[in-house]
């Protein structure tokens, strides 16, 4: 089993490269439009044992409506990357240009506005509410921006994620895939022009986990925006049309 | 900010009706209860003491003297605002054609009195007036002389040379304990009579008194415009008036205080419990709300909202229950507060705000910085962890903020010192055991994986937060433990000053030769017999400083004195300064009250000159005592060795105690007419009353006290349940049995319970003693019966709150509990 997995990861390897050879190669297109740019990212913390570089010399572009995913085995640094590219969290070198603006020169309320207006979220452990509705969830990235419309806009969200009939209900009361899916409506509820994932299939089962899958590329189609997915599994992320891959901090 | 206010409005009631919202609001609703219903009630019995104490004295302000006192005195009051009135009192025999009875002249101006209530009824027993003077050539008289003199409607009577006519009978006057040290029994005339009277000549016993009443500050202004007085007249204020009522307020009064500071304090620790919980909790919501773009200040609006919705509901909650308190207690008072209470003002309602919004933002405020600066990365690393340091300063600032606000509040520093010197003990000695224990535990290798092991290897996995555990439950039992003892003292104590055998009956004006016909009456019809105490009529003419030749009559006011001579020191009396006198003691000796030696300005080895029957001696002041005067016995200012009283002439009085519905003293009177009795019953009666409401009232404060207390162990059981709900449903999940789980938490809630007890235990006998010593004048004593219970209700409390914290967990299946978590 482990072999297989570890068989198809080099197949899917040698697939990616020779068409990131490609990318290279070809000297980008002057109105190819590019919804992030990655330069020359490294991370560097403070550990017990000295400075610790976590993520080194990144650099990668997404092109508007076109997925990409990001893979590298446990610890390898995918989740800093994420949140280095999502505003999260900040470079120690190079700069992050997210949807135009230079994020990395912003302060943390700028990179707020940011991701209030144009970015969305999903993460492998859910994060909803537990003491608020479905709908209520949803309504988070909303009411933050101070959207007028919010419940309705909401109402809309969950529709699409196919669970309006379970609105009302509390976080607690829902399964984990029925958690991902309105963590997702709450993810695209504000439109956003880039979608972040963490593992997003990660704490499902298999049924719920290609549920999730299904909807979030549908998602991707429907509402246009480009899905930037971190994932262990590889199915899910060859459905991407560029694959990264992380090892020890490094692209490889 | 503003969108951030929005949020936090649109979202309250479902927060609110969450665990923590909760505790924080029920801390809120507890102290502002306490400290309205303290305030609401302190104010209203500190007008009402004062307003009794007025009409004790019949005026809020009264100049006495034995000579004329110089009219100015009543203009300068007219001149302030004040309302005045006079009196003139003096002793007399009132005569009418068959018989005579010396009897207590009060000759009185219109206003008279100032303050209480002056009741004269027809001798039909209706109301005709309840104020004023009698007109000229009219006078009122009491029961006594009616029977005595066998007086009818409109008889007439003479006092001197006035012929009186009696239409009349005094029901009660405030101002009865002014005049003549005995009882006399009184008569009220009119002022303007006094002169046809003409009974007063120099040398007369007469005691004239002027009275002013009216606000505070023109009473004040008063006493700044006579200035130095003449050192015959006596200034007496309503504060100056102290009685076993007034005592007995007083203390519940301090006690209520030290009730509301508790309960303050305590509410603030469970409060700081409340808040940590909602803030580790709202650590998440927080960065999620981050992450989706929240500002620092739509967080921090968002937060301060909610605060502000709990903060008025909770205090007005709070404001209700302690108006409804305070007027629980109130009525409770009602038979003992004579005088109509003034209406609540508004300072509760202001104090209730304020001390909700201290509560609250001492607690919450470093929490609020943390939750708006809250990373969002935390949502990607799925840590929420508040770490301890950061709590420390927390816990400072709340301690600090604490203090600064109680002080203003309490206004009593030295109480505050040492309160906060006990937490600082305690909080020390608490964290020192729970280190010591931890290291101790950490120590021993507990191989197997019986429960109660697990549970101590879980005191040491949680390390700080056990620490913190034991402090809190230590500081709560602590207070909590401090209050009982003072409550059940306090209560004690006064229920101790009545004793069921203290006497009713005062007999007086027993001759030598009636004794032995009283003795025998009383061993017949109630079978004990009396013991008898000398009575000496005399006065105090003038005092000798030891080694100076010079007489002195200055502060001497009270020169009517009742006198006796004793062998041994009486039981109620206790010796503050000097000596005894031995009974072989052949030099006159006299002991002085202490109280009068002051006022009167005396030191040990000063002569005072007395006369008595018809000669002049003189005795050297040996000794200074205190005197208790609940004890109902017959008390003198001054006693005289038997050297120097034994041959003066003397009546006797007594005390007894006679069962209320024995009817043997009216028996007595018919037999023994020239014995004067006075029944002491009501009074007693009132003080018991007194007594009793105000221990019900402590009850009632106590009672607020104690739920706070509960409500903070509840609250530090509660503020690591998330995470116990979760190592609970991994143990599960991994196979250990309910037995095992239960023992578990079972070890440590009582481990945890067992120490922090002990701890409380020991600081409540310390800071018991400091309380009792330096604020209720009391004695300490620890009450191990108290100490006792209260360690063992407060372990088996800690210990099933503690295992009911974790019940749901033991009795749902894991995966529920896992995914709920
Ligand atoms: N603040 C930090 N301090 C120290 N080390 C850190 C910090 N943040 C991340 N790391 C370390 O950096 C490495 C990369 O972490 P990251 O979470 O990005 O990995 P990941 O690829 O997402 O792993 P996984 O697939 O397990 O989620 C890990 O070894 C992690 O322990
Ligand atoms: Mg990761």
């Amino acid at each position: 089993m482990v072999f297989l997995f570890n068989d198809k990861l080099s197949e899917a390897f040698t697939v990616m490269k020779t068409e990131s050879k490609i990318a290279e190669n070809t000297p980008r297109h002057p109105l190819k439009d590019l919804i992030l740019e990655v330069k020359n990212i490294t991370k560097e913390v403070n550990s017990p044992e000295g400075l610790l570089t976590i993520v080194k010399d990144i650099n990668l572009s997404v092109e508007r409506g076109k997925p990409i995913s990001l893979v590298g085995p446990s610890g390898s640094g995918k989740t800093t990357l994420l949140a280095i590219m999502a505003g999260l969290d900040l470079p120690t070198r190079g700069s992050v240009n997210l949807l135009g603006s230079n994020i990395t020169s912003m302060n943390e309320d700028q990179r707020a506005q940011i991701r209030a207006q144009d970015v969305g979220f999903v993460f492998q452990s859910f994060h909803l509410m537990p003491r608020l509705s479905a709908l209520d969830n949803v309504m988070l990235p909303l009411e933050i921006a101070g959207d007028p419309d919010a419940i309705e806009k909401s109402q809309i969200a969950l529709d699409q994620v196919g669970l309006s009939a379970r609105s009302k209900n509390f976080a607690t009361q829902l399964s984990g895939g029925e958690k991902q899916r309105v963590a997702i409506a709450r993810a695209i509820v504000n439109k956003p022009k880039i979608l972040f994932a963490d593992e997003p299939t990660g704490n499902l089962d298999q049924k719920s986990s290609n549920a999730v899958t299904d909807l979030l590329f549908s998602i991707n189609e429907l509402i246009n925006t480009t899905l930037v997915l971190v994932t262990h599994d590889l199915l899910l992320a060859e459905k991407c049309e560029d694959l990264y891959e992380l090892s020890d901090g490094s692209l490889l | 900010m503003i969108k951030g206010f929005r949020y936090g409005l649109n979202k309250f009631w479902s927060e609110a009706l969450s665990g923590d919202l909760l505790i924080l609001s029920l801390s809120i609703i507890l102290a502002v209860t306490s400290i309205s219903s303290v305030s609401f009630l302190g104010d209203r019995l500190q007008t009402s003491m004062k307003l009794q104490a007025s009409s004790i004295l019949g005026a809020d302000l009264v100049l006495r003297s034995a000579s004329v006192i110089d009219p100015k005195y009543l203009e300068l009051g007219i001149a302030n605002n004040l309302e005045t009135a006079e009196t003139i009192t003096f002793l007399s025999m009132v005569i009418t054609d068959d018989d005579n009875l010396l009897t207590s002249i009060k000759t009185t101006s219109e206003s008279y009195p100032l303050r209480g209530e002056l009741i004269v009824t027809d001798f039909n027993g209706s109301p005709i007036q309840n104020n004023g003077s009698p007109p000229t050539g009219h006078v009122w008289i009491e029961p006594k002389i009616v029977e005595t003199l066998n007086i009818k409607n409109s008889s007439e009577i003479s006092i001197g040379n006035k012929v009186l006519k009696v239409d009349g009978i005094i029901q009660d006057f405030p101002d009865r304990n002014s005049s003549f040290v005995g009882f006399y029994p009184i008569a009220i005339a009119n002022i303007n009579d006094i002169s046809d009277m003409g009974v007063i000549q120099t040398g007369s016993r007469v005691v004239y008194r002027s009275m002013f009443s009216g606000s505070t500050r023109n009473l004040n202004n008063f006493i700044n415009d006579i200035g130095e007085i003449p050192a015959d007249i006596r200034l007496q204020q309503a504060e100056d008036v102290g009685d076993e009522l007034g005592e007995a307020l007083g203390e519940s009064v301090t006690f209520f205080n030290l009730a509301s500071l508790f309960t303050i304090i305590i509410s603030v620790i469970s409060a700081m419990m409340a808040v940590r919980r909602y803030a580790t909790r709202n650590l998440l919501q927080a960065s999620l709300m981050k992450v989706f773009g929240a500002s620092k200040l739509f967080i921090l609006g968002h937060q301060i909202m909610q605060l502000l919705l709990i903060i008025l509901f909770a205090t007005l909650l709070g404001l209700l229950c302690g108006y409804a308190l305070q007027s629980l207690i109130i009525s409770t008072l009602q038979g003992i507060l004579t005088t109509d209470l003034p209406a609540p003002s508004f300072k509760p309602l202001v104090l209730g705000f304020v001390t909700s919004i201290f509560v609250v933002f001492a607690t919450a405020s470093p929490y609020l910085k943390i939750l708006s600066q809250t990373e969002p990365i935390r949502i990607l690393r799925n840590d929420f962890s508040i770490n301890l340091s950061n709590n420390l300063t927390i816990y400072l600032v709340a301690l600090v903020t604490m203090f600064i606000f109680l002080g203003i509040l309490f206004q009593d520093i030295k109480l505050l010192s040492y309160i906060l010197m006990a937490l600082i003990f305690v909080t020390a000695a608490l964290y020192a055991i729970g280190k010591i224990l931890i290291i101790l535990l950490g120590s021993i290798n507990f191989s197997s994986g019986i429960g109660w092991k697990i549970g101590l290897k879980n005191i040491v996995n949680r390390g700080n937060e056990s620490i913190l555990q034991i402090i809190i439950f230590g500081l709560s039992l602590l207070f909590l433990i401090v209050l009982a003892e003072t409550r059940t003292d306090l209560i004690d104590s006064w229920s101790e000053t009545l004793e069921e055998d203290t006497p009713n009956y005062f007999l007086f004006n027993i001759q030598e030769y009636d004794i032995a016909n009283v003795t025998s009456y009383f061993l017949e019809t109630a079978n004990f017999s009396p013991s008898y105490t000398p009575l000496i009529r005399g006065r105090l003419l003038s005092a000798k400083r030891a080694g100076s030749d010079e007489l002195s009559s200055e502060n001497l006011m009270e020169r009517e004195a009742n006198l006796t001579w004793q062998e041994s020191l009486p039981k109620s009396n206790k010796i503050s300064k000097g000596e005894w006198w031995n009974q072989e003691s052949t030099t006159a000796e006299v002991s002085i009250d202490a109280e009068v030696a002051e006022s009167m300005n005396l030191e040990i080895g000063d002569e005072l000159f007395f006369s008595a029957g018809g000669s002049k001696f003189s005795a050297i002041v040996t000794s200074f005592r205190e005197i208790e005067w609940e004890s109902f016995s017959p008390n003198f200012f001054f006693i005289l060795s038997p050297s120097a009283g034994q041959s003066l002439p003397n009546s006797y009085i007594t005390s007894i105690k006679i069962s209320e519905q024995s009817n043997i003293m009216n028996s007595f009177t018919q037999r023994f007419p020239t014995i004067t009795s006075v029944d002491l019953g009501a009074v007693i009666q009132q003080i018991r009353n007194t007594v009793s409401s105000a221990s019900l009232a402590v009850q009632y404060i106590f009672l607020l006290t104690l739920i706070a207390g509960i409500l903070a162990l509840v609250a530090s059981v509660f503020s690591n349940r998330d995470q116990r709900t979760k190592e609970t449903a991994i143990m599960h999940a991994i196979g250990a049995n309910r037995l095992i789980i239960f023992q578990s938490a079972a070890a440590e809630f009582f481990i945890l319970g067992i120490l922090s007890g002990l701890t409380a235990i020991i600081f409540a006998v310390i800071l018991s003693s400091i309380i009792f010593s330096q604020f209720l004048d009391l004695l300490y004593s620890p009450n191990i019966l108290i100490l006792g219970l209260s360690f063992a209700i407060g372990v088996i409390f800690i210990f099933i709150s503690g295992i009911l914290s974790i019940r749901k967990t033991i009795y749902t299946s894991p995966v529920i509990t896992l995914r709920e978590s």
